[in-house]
């Protein structure tokens, strides 16, 4: 069903009854999502994390020639704009295009706005953001404080609309809407959907007048083409590198790639509307664009698996080639290339075989990447964390080993929970979503982290710079070790002792 | 000027708070806010500020309600309570400040009712109400002062003569916080003052508790901690004086001359003091005479910056350097009667360059100001181009270098591609440091 009717998309626990707080087998989690009964847990105990403008920002501070203007006071967005800033422009750099950084505009609302209303200065912003930078699509993302003051920013943005000539889209991203930090994609997709999807009559090429054997070679060719373009959904903590290696493995199949929506231009999306397939690698980030996508627009698209590890990257590109009836040639691509890993990574895993480890990321690439350490180099994973979970996680955990002993939590971060845990599991590497990994380096664990903006992760060449990386991590990891034991973590010793899911609860505040 | 602030190099007074209490030592903030509000401040605290680094407990590890639409509809109270009791059940500190974010302040939650109860079981716990709202990360810093000098600092504590307490260079804010303070308070010491500078590793939560004691009251800057300021005088009576930043000989001498004057020190320590160390700058600075005049280090410069570096960075560029200022931009978000004294303290201090300084909080308009800075060329045959020039700024001012085709050294907010740890730039020391920063990106192809 479509929700782009509405001004903003349901949140992820009604939509999809995620949950965000867990802590137990990996067996008892997927009874319990079969269940339905995880969604209504919380913690009594509750540490910073991020909201729906975390997520939201990431990915829209990416988009080609756009103004991100933040509505609500200076401190929501500022420190991932100014922080994502340099890591955007090497992005850009790598795809080509002008280098210009994240421009993200405050309408820095005071005191005096949240007694009267921010809505003339949110006008104002607009209008001066698209006279003075003119962009193609302005974000206007908006937060807590806009909501309960009860700005109407729809109706703001509708009514200077004329007036301006960027195209203006909406994301409600009130922080306290949701606990499922993920609701973000939908809010961005949302936007996107219903900002960015109505083709300009200008931009049209002509109606030929006269249909000569040319125009219809070109549309045949035109067909062909369409018949073989496929989406690649990117996501904003993926790297360059990855959506080469994924583009690499797309084209052998004879397939064309186009990848959105990060670092797409606005006018760019409508195109997706053409292809002939979606391809996800996380249905955390896609589903919700992907139904819209399949349902008003009728192209199909695939998204239960992240190429991560052999088995993963295999079902993944299997899956795509089923839908063009390219399995043969599939299979002998994935021969070739699982035997070269295969042997590129034996000297690798001789040092990697036997050694434990802790997995922490969003629920895809945190049962993918224990897969992948499992599976793969050998290794024993002794507990995975992610950072919500909802059903579509079922399958892939349900691969997970040792199902009724492996440990599972289920925190948008949480370190103190972490921390517990990993003072009873002592694993010898700790592969964490970059961001948190302090509170790990803290406990001294050596520590590598997953997903990145400049390392390789997916598919084959995934598979070898993993454990490239993880060799030399769990070869010296002096530097954490060295420290942590002149420098004391800020929990009780009685934490580490205590059950460490204590402050989960049923019925929770947070 | 517009209402809007363009890339904001400021996070929200929540922001600077977090700040200001992560400094501390052992000390933990418990967020009464929104789930979001630390997750995302950690970006601007941390890696925006010269990836100062998580603190104790401070980023993704920080104690938030994480309030949700139930407590906005029903008061977020009962939770705030909860929080602090399981924060307190498992978190080892030695003081803990609950921060307020924007929704929990605008329900009207009585914070300080729910702290005062665990301040009446003598748990060291202090209230600051630090809605988003209230302005930037400065005024984030100067309530989280305000609020320790009313509920921290003991009230009665006798004067002891020659002991000062010295703040207004806010963590964060100024990426180099520590080492400023670490080398203001080595020369103050030397100057044989009992010394509390709040955020020095030589500084103590036992010394800020006692900082009533202090005869003086030093506020590194013509904004920062003035309000506070103000607090302490009036709760605990101790008067204070605002003095520039300072960055190398020139600044530093008349810092130094200032602080003994106010105090009465005598003039022979005091002039002692700075013979010696003058005599220790100029030996590593007269180095540089060679690279300086072979080469010809002499720069156009554009400085960009909050108002203590725009104040220290410019006197130190003219009259240390021997550059030459071309345009002054200060980026903080201030009020008229603000921008009046600050042009006016500007002018004082430089005024040769009094007609260089321009408010500016927007990254795209700072090219504007160049132009009307610095006339274009029009393509004649002997344009009188920018160049040689150098922009000290911050991390995003390296745009601007590019486009005006000048060297960069990211100093000011927000620095985020440099690792900072105990580095300086103010004092004698530190104008050394910014000596060898600039000269060696001046050296870089060689």
């Amino acid at each position: 069903m479509s929700y782009l009717a509405l001004k903003t998309p349901p949140i992820r626990e009604e939509r999809l009854k995620a949950c965000n707080a867990y802590g137990g087998s990996a067996g008892c989690l997927l009874k319990g999502s079969k269940a339905g009964c995880l969604a209504q847990t919380g913690r009594s105990f509750l540490q910073a994390a991020g909201c729906q403008f975390t997520l939201s920002l990431a990915s829209i501070n990416t988009i080609q020639d756009s103004v991100v203007l933040l509505h609500g006071p200076l401190g929501c967005g500022v420190g991932t704009s100014m922080v994502a800033n340099g890591i955007v422009k090497i992005n850009q750099g790598n795809r080509g295009l002008k280098q210009r950084g994240v421009v993200a505009v405050s309408t820095n609302l005071n005191e005096v706005d949240v007694i009267s209303g921010g809505e003339q200065k949110l006008r104002e912003a607009i209008v001066g953001v698209d006279r003075h930078l003119h962009p193609t699509a302005i974000f206007v993302v908006s937060s807590c404080v806009p909501a309960i003051i009860g700005d109407d920013i729809d109706t703001v943005v509708r009514d200077v609309q004329p007036e301006v000539s960027a195209k203006l889209l909406v994301l409600h991203c009130e922080g306290f809407k949701t606990k499922i930090q993920a609701t973000a994609y939908d809010a961005t997709y949302h936007a996107i959907l219903r900002g960015l999807f109505e083709v300009d009559p200008r931009l049209l090429p002509p109606e030929p007048q006269v249909r000569t054997e040319q125009v219809e070679a070109r549309e045949a060719a035109e067909e062909r083409l369409r018949k073989r373009t496929v989406n690649l959904l990117n996501v904003s903590s993926m790297s360059w590198v990855d959506e080469v290696e994924l583009t690499r493995l797309l084209n052998a199949l004879d397939l064309e790639v186009n990848i959105y929506p990060c670092y797409a231009h606005p006018d760019d999306f409508i195109r997706t509307t053409e292809a002939a397939l979606s391809i996800s690698i996380c249905p955390t980030h896609d589903d919700y664009f992907l139904s819209h996508l399949q349902e008003l627009y009728g192209v199909p698209s695939m998204i239960t698996t992240m190429p991560l590890g052999i088995t993963n990257t295999r079902k993944w590109l299997l899956d795509v080639a089923g839908h063009f009836g390219k399995e043969e040639l599939a299979l002998r691509i994935i021969d070739s290339e699982e035997r070269e890993v295969r042997a590129a990574i034996k000297p690798l895993i001789a040092q990697l075989k036997d050694k434990t480890a802790f997995v922490c990321a969003g629920e895809f690439r945190a049962a993918g990447t224990a897969l992948l350490l499992e599976e793969d180099y050998g290794m024993k994973v002794l507990g995975v964390r992610a950072f919500h979970y909802d059903s579509f996680a079922d399958d892939i955990f349900a691969q997970l080993p040792r199902q009724d002993e492996m440990n599972i939590n289920v925190a948008p971060w949480q370190p103190f929970e972490q921390a517990n845990l990993l003072h009873k599991l002592n694993p010898d590497v700790f592969v964490g979503h970059v961001g948190g990994n302090v509170w790990a380096a803290k406990e001294g664990f050596a520590v590598i982290p997953i997903f990145s903006p400049s390392n390789s992760y997916l598919g084959y060449k995934g598979i070898f710079e993993m454990a490239n990386r993880l060799e030399r991590v769990v070869r010296n990891a002096a530097f954490n070790k060295r420290i942590a034991q002149q420098v004391s973590a800020p929990y009780r010793a009685s934490w580490y002792d205590d059950a460490p899911f204590k402050f989960i609860k049923q019925d929770g505040l947070a | 000027m517009p209402t809007y602030v363009e890339t904001p190099r400021y996070a929200c007074a929540l922001g600077g708070a977090i700040g200001a209490v992560n400094a501390l030592p052992r000390t933990v903030p418990i967020l009464h806010a929104s789930l979001g509000c630390g997750g995302n401040l950690n970006a601007a605290l941390g890696p925006a500020a010269g990836h100062a680094g998580s603190s104790y407990m401070g980023g993704l590890a920080s104690p938030c309600s994480g309030v949700q639409e139930n407590e906005i509809v029903f008061g977020g109270e009962r939770r705030l309570s909860e929080q602090i009791e399981a924060t307190l059940d498992i978190v080892d500190a030695d003081l803990y400040v609950v921060l307020t974010g924007c929704m929990t302040e605008m329900v009207g939650d009585d914070v300080d009712a729910v702290v005062g109860t665990y301040r009446a079981k003598g748990v060291p716990i202090v209230p600051v109400a630090t809605g988003g709202f209230k302005g930037n990360s400065l005024v984030g810093y100067d309530l989280v002062l305000r609020a320790l000098f009313r509920h921290y600092v003991e009230q009665g504590v006798p004067k002891q003569p020659g002991s000062v307490n010295l703040w207004g260079i806010p963590p964060g804010l100024d990426v180099f916080w520590e080492g400023n303070l670490i080398e203001l308070r080595r020369l103050l010491d030397a100057l044989g003052l009992k010394v509390n500078a709040i955020y020095t590793p030589n500084d103590n939560l036992n010394d800020l508790r006692n900082a009533a004691a202090a005869e003086l009251n030093i506020v590194v800057s013509p904004l920062y901690g003035v309000d506070a300021a103000r607090v302490f005088e009036e709760v605990h009576g101790t008067p204070f004086v605002q003095l520039d930043f300072p960055i190398g000989g020139h600044g530093t001498r008349r810092f130094l001359l200032q602080v003994a004057s106010r105090l009465g020190l005598q003039a022979a320590l005091v002039d002692d003091l700075i013979k010696r160390e003058e005599e220790t700058y100029y030996h590593f600075l007269s180095r540089s005479l060679d690279a300086y005049n072979d080469i010809d280090l002499q720069r156009f410069a554009i400085i960009i910056g909050n108002v203590n570096y725009a104040y220290g960075l410019t006197e130190f560029a003219y009259r240390e350097l021997g550059w030459l200022p071309e345009l002054v931009v200060v980026n903080d978000i201030l009020i008229d009667e603000q921008k009046e004294s600050v042009a006016a303290g500007f002018a004082s201090l430089v005024p040769e360059l009094a007609g260089k300084l321009v408010f500016e909080t927007d990254n795209s308009r700072m090219i504007e100001h160049f132009s009307r800075a610095w006339s274009p060329s029009n393509g004649q045959r002997y344009y009188r181009s920018f160049s040689p020039s150098f922009v000290l700024g911050s991390t995003l001012d390296k745009e601007l270098a590019d486009a005006v085709g000048a060297g960069h050294l990211p100093v000011t907010y927000p620095v985020s591609n440099r690792q900072v740890l105990t580095r300086a730039y103010a004092g004698y020391r530190g104008g050394l440091t910014l000596v060898e920063d600039i000269f060696s990106v001046l050296l870089q192809a060689r």
